[in-house]
């Protein structure tokens, strides 16, 4: 298992709405995903050399506010491989939604935990793909249970691989 | 006046998820539903109690005063008691 790609609040990239705050917790920039509304952030990269194998998401967050309940995040991938037929202008191409686990938060707000994410879907990434990964709070419970309140703070993102 | 709707239920809910979000206050050991039902039990309680506490204001108060007049000035010494700096971000200032 290789680490392909790090992800930071400053790097991310945000749609016109519903997307996470960018401010600091104690100092540390942090992404504050919204505890009743669904908010997603993009972070655009090229899929390294040596990319391999299937993907997995490791997600480092911290809650702001909330000891007890549970988070769902949820990852998708956009591929594009030279010579494609997206029009980067006007549309995207993620493929299917991948899901975590309902996680438990840990049980003092500010203390770190990582959630992991299968990438199932992954848009048959390839080495030198230009790509985004977008990154959801399930803030609604539609798809996973998530009961904890408050903002959850993302403090960072690692893209793995199976070499 | 009536029970806040199931709308504006939730949005006190969010309120008070957000605020306490944004000042890093832990709060310990409930979930969102937990939030939302301490929201529904104050709202039930304000609405049972509506006429006890009309009568216990001294009587040209409670006969000159609007009705958000008088919602105001409960709200002003709750949060004097208990959440100061909010009720200062409110009125400007305490002197």
């Amino acid at each position: 298992m290789s680490t392909r790609c790090v992800f930071t609040p400053f790097n991310a990239e945000f749609p016109a709405s519903n997307y996470p705050q960018l401010t600091l917790s104690n100092r540390r920039p942090v992404l504050a995903f919204d505890a009743t509304t669904d908010e997603t952030c993009y972070w655009t990269s090229i899929a390294p050399q040596g990319l391999t194998g299937a993907l997995t998401l490791v997600v480092t967050y911290a809650m702001a506010s909330a000891t007890s309940g549970t988070v769902g995040l949820q990852a998708q991938i956009e591929a594009i491989t030279d010579g494609d037929s997206v029009d980067t202008d006007s549309a995207t191409s993620f493929d299917a939604v991948n899901n975590s686990a309902s996680t438990t938060v840990p049980a003092t707000a500010g203390f770190i935990d990582q959630i992991t994410i299968t990438l199932t879907n992954a848009d048959s990434i390839a080495v030198a793909d230009y790509f985004r990964l977008s990154l959801s709070r399930d803030a609604d419970g539609s798809a996973v249970a998530d009961t904890a309140t408050g903002d959850l703070f993302v403090l960072g993102v690692e893209l793995r691989d199976a070499a | 006046m009536a029970a806040l709707t199931d709308q504006d239920r939730q949005r006190v809910t969010n309120g008070l998820m957000r605020y306490w979000s944004q000042l890093i206050e832990q709060v310990s050991g409930v979930t969102k539903s937990d939030v939302r039902a301490a929201v529904n039990a104050a709202d039930t309680w304000a609405d049972d109690n509506q006429a006890a506490y009309n009568t216990a204001l001294p009587v040209t108060f409670r006969n000159n005063a609007t009705t958000p007049q008088k919602s105001l000035t409960l709200a002003a010494v709750v949060l004097m008691r208990y959440n100061p700096e909010l009720l200062k971000d409110i009125f400007g200032n305490l002197d």
